[in-house]
């Protein structure tokens, strides 16, 4: 009943008793039960690709090598931790932890202030190349982020900030420009002007308007570009690949290229790392599905 | 004194009130426009000029022009670029990629997404469940698909062997099985895809729907003349993102094969980040440029074919 939004069409559908149309729920024929059946085993399908991965490593870094080796499809038979403590007490994932945290998090918690502050004046207010300046911004979402390697390289090179976490850092930052756009944008739009002219009125600033009346307002927003681009950063390879070479400057994902050779055949020890790698971001994820949904809904772009 | 009549006649468009808030504006602006500047803008004219340049990391770029000798001056890192070994494999792996993306991939965001719109039970958990490979490291996520495909621990040869006991596949190390493997680090995972086409499915009104019923059109019929149609702008964007991803793929190919058997499973970004290595800037910013005119093109082609900038309603 629920889709028919019309009511007079709803109630003369009710009269011819067209149950079929205005009901919620379709009958069951052969045809439906056929059609439900395949739409559940594809979407038992995607499920099982989504998550067995993950579930089977960290299953396996339970699991003894032989395990491993003898039966991969094996649940752990015990709940043994020494592959943690043996990996943790190797690497110091502290450091790596830290490092990520430090580069994505810092550099989104800058560059989100920054885009915010665009975000809100192309939303609220009419000014000379508007529209150019949301444009070209907006495209940067379509550069391959590879394009700009060796300049960056470079630049980061001649500013003496090669294997430091500034240098990763300054790099983070503009990430997510279009992205963040997207979303903040929409959202500085949907609060009402109004309350920047009662504002105005009564006195308040230009910047006093943005800081203690919108910004509280768009938090939504703020923390749904903001938990796109921190994942998008914590997971960052490339650039984190390319400009850390040491040890005390590497970031979690950059540490599991090491590990490949450190572990070689020891694949309970590689399976930890790899769980210790992966759950930070699972575990943010859990609590900011929400957000992390919404963002790219709105903006196609993955973290 | 015609460009100041001309530049006063367009600032009357904007109100005393609007004229008086440009330097917070601008102000507000020139953080995002600074970053712009110095991580898009400079860095892509650099990418673009330099790779018409003798430049390697010992020297300044060096630019050459000689009218009978273009391939060995002004288009020197192109030259080499197009006569590595290596240009073969990864352009011919970039062309299947794209259309495996086109089809395939976008194909199976776009069926999870219209199943989701439909709300059967459980499609939240569908969704929840679907991101999961999206939020983790793109490069734990091929380490970890290095090992589901390993012989002796992966799940994938373990699970063939139950049929066939004999086999023993080397996903990653022969071909034609590497290319495969590697596209199955991605293929399956069109999240965004799926949430992309679910946006634009929630956006139709639901009085077309109700016009549909009435003419008595099925489900199948719904389809193919509604809501296909009307999500035009969602799949042509998936289309768009998911090739020019193709274009830049580097963390599925190095983690796992970085590229062999030989240089069958190359990628252009490959290319990229040995030349950059290698200190051969020059070639590393003529492939570049070349991803970059790739991606370009993707997003004009994609506009024309699926008329992006026409309003879908």
């Amino acid at each position: 009943m629920e889709n028919i939004t019309n009511p007079a069409l709803r109630k003369k559908l009710e009269k011819a008793g067209r149950s079929r149309l205005v009901g919620k729920k379709k009958p069951l024929t052969a045809g439906r039960i056929l059609y439900l059946f395949c739409a559940y085993v594809f979407l038992a399908f995607i499920v099982l690709v989504s998550a067995y991965p993950i579930i089977w490593v960290i299953m396996s870094s339970f699991k003894s090598n032989a395990a491993i080796l003898g039966n991969p499809f094996s649940l752990p038979d015990t709940f043994n931790l020494d592959a943690y403590l043996s990996v943790l007490n190797q690497y110091s994932f502290g450091t790596y932890a830290l490092n990520s945290l430090i580069t994505a998090g810092g550099s989104t918690v800058v560059s989100i202030i920054f885009y915010a502050m665009a975000a809100y004046v192309i939303a609220k207010y009419n000014f000379p190349l508007k529209n150019f300046i949301y444009i070209i911004l907006t495209l940067t979402l379509l550069v391959p982020g590879h394009t700009k390697t060796q300049p960056i390289f470079q630049m980061i090179m001649n500013m003496g900030l090669y294997d430091t976490r500034t240098g990763l850092w300054l790099v983070y930052l503009s990430g997510g420009i279009a992205m963040s756009l997207f979303v903040l944008k929409a959202n500085f739009a949907s609060i009402p002007m109004d309350l920047n002219e009662a504002a105005s009125i009564d006195g308040s600033g230009f910047f006093r308007t943005f800081w203690q009346i919108n910004l509280p307002l768009a938090r939504n927003g703020l923390a749904t570009a903001g938990i796109l681009m921190f994942l998008g950063n914590w997971n960052e390879y490339y650039y984190a690949a390319l400009l850390t070479s040491s040890e005390a400057n590497r970031t979690l994902p950059v540490s599991l290229s090491y590990f490949n050779q450190a572990f070689s055949y020891d694949y309970t020890r590689m399976f930890a790392a790899l769980t210790i790698v992966v759950l930070p971001g699972i575990i943010i994820y859990a609590f900011f599905q929400e957000q992390v949904t919404a963002s790219v809904a709105s903006s196609g772009v993955k973290g | 004194m015609s460009t100041v009549s001309s530049q006063s006649k367009k600032l009357r468009r904007y109100s005393l009130m609007e004229r008086r808030n440009f330097p917070w504006i601008y102000a507000f602006l020139f953080p995002t426009l600074l970053l712009f500047a110095v991580f898009y803008v400079e860095p892509i004219l650099q990418t673009f000029l330099t790779s018409f340049a003798k430049f390697n990391g010992y020297t300044t770029a060096e630019w050459s022009f000689d009218i009978h000798n273009l391939g060995g001056t002004i288009f020197r890192n192109y030259t080499k670029l197009f006569s590595m070994s290596s240009f073969p494999p990864a352009l011919r792996n970039l062309f299947w990629w794209s259309l495996i993306a086109m089809t395939l991939h976008v194909g199976i965001g776009t069926a999870v997404g219209f199943l989701l719109y439909q709300k059967l039970r459980g499609w939240k958990f569908v969704r929840i469940i679907f991101m999961v490979p999206n939020v983790i490291s793109g490069a734990a996520w091929a380490m970890i698909y290095r090992f589901m495909f390993n012989d002796d621990i992966g799940v994938i040869n373990n699970l063939l062997r139950k049929v066939n006991p004999d086999l023993h596949i080397q996903w990653f190390y022969s071909s034609p099985a590497a290319f495969w493997a590697i596209t199955f680090t991605w293929v399956f995972y069109a999240v965004i895809v799926a949430l992309v086409v679910l946006g634009d499915l929630m956006a139709i009104p639901a009085s077309l729907h109700e016009a549909c019923e009435i003419d008595g059109a099925n489900g199948f019929q719904k389809l193919i003349h509604i809501d296909l149609p009307l999500c035009r702008n969602a799949i042509g964007t998936s289309i768009l993102l998911s090739v020019t991803s193709r274009i830049a793929m580097y963390e599925n190919i190095a983690l796992t094969s970085r590229g062999g058997p030989g240089n069958d499973t190359y990628g252009l970004a490959l290319i990229l980040t040995k030349s950059i290595t290698d200190f051969n800037y020059g070639l590393a910013n003529a492939t570049a440029m070349l991803m970059f005119v790739f991606g370009i093109a993707t997003m004009q082609i994609i506009n024309k074919v699926f008329r992006m900038d026409d309003s879908v309603y």
